[in-house]
């Protein structure tokens, strides 16, 4: 069992990246700062509970999800599928990644982050249903394992995949319908 | 496309997430070595995991460790 006098130094370290989380869950920076706050406030007074020696870090993110579903969650009736249509696999890497650039040098992450920008990376996330929006931000931005990502969410290892996996089509169809309206794509990749 | 693409492309995820076994994983780091479209593809999946995760990535707020540390301090009283 954990010591509540060690919290500060064991857990604090995580606050940077649990509020990365949060805004992505909660999408403005007041209730993300709230939903850090009440994370930790929840985790101190259940730390005597907290095996030690076990995965802190994933212990406070089931903390941190399970206080979003529960308090911030303002709309249920929100979508909790994507549509995919006919989205199919590599779906951005066949309309960006392939393309013969003039200049041989430039990388192919050169090539992404020139037509993807950073709020629309983020607005992509933040409009992933709930249910795909939690595996991608806990495998894309946290590096959880899938074993992990199945734990803190409470859902089966092979749920986590299909929707870690769809949320991922849907985010790259979204990308992809940014980068051409805001023009960042060639005319001819428009139709593969 | 080869069946050994159908069969590292059904397992990109698991590759770039580092999901898989070692014997798979070094059957498809085989195969990529082999074929430039399917290194190609998993290169620019692996990349845009890191540009996603360096986007998605916020400065937390000077001020949010200290309140945080304030909440966790009344709580002890």
């Amino acid at each position: 069992m954990a010591d509540q006098a060690n919290f500060e130094r064991d857990a604090l370290q995580y606050s940077r990246q649990l509020y990365s989380a949060a805004m992505r869950m909660a999408r403005n920076p007041a209730d993300a700062e709230d939903l850090v706050q009440e994370t930790f406030l929840k985790a101190y007074r259940a730390y005597d509970t907290f095996q030690e020696g076990t995965n802190l870090k994933a212990w406070l993110y089931r903390i941190l999800t399970n206080t979003f579903i529960n308090k911030y969650r303002k709309d249920s009736r929100r979508p909790s599928e994507v549509d995919l249509g006919d989205v199919e696999d590599l779906y951005l890497y066949r309309r960006l990644g392939s393309e013969d650039t003039a200049d041989a040098s430039r990388t192919t992450e050169d090539r992404v982050l020139d037509r993807l920008v950073e709020s629309d990376i983020k607005a992509a996330v933040e409009e992933l249903p709930e249910n795909f929006r939690m595996p991608v931000l806990l495998a894309d931005l946290e590096g959880f394992s899938y074993k992990e990502i199945a734990e803190i969410l409470d859902i089966p290892i092979g749920t986590v995949m299909s929707r870690l996996h769809r949320g991922r089509k849907a985010m790259q169809k979204r990308l992809w319908e940014f980068a051409s309206q805001r023009g960042l794509v060639p005319e001819d990749a428009e139709r593969p | 496309m080869t069946h050994n693409c159908q069969d590292a492309q059904g397992q990109l995820y698991q590759y770039i997430d580092s999901e898989l076994d070692e014997t798979t994983a070094s059957r498809i780091r085989g195969h990529l070595d082999d074929c430039s479209g399917c290194m190609d593809s998993f290169e620019f999946e692996r990349r845009l995991k890191v540009v996603i995760r360096r986007c998605l990535t916020e400065d937390m707020p000077e001020s949010l460790e200290a309140k945080v540390k304030e909440l966790i301090r009344h709580e002890t009283l």
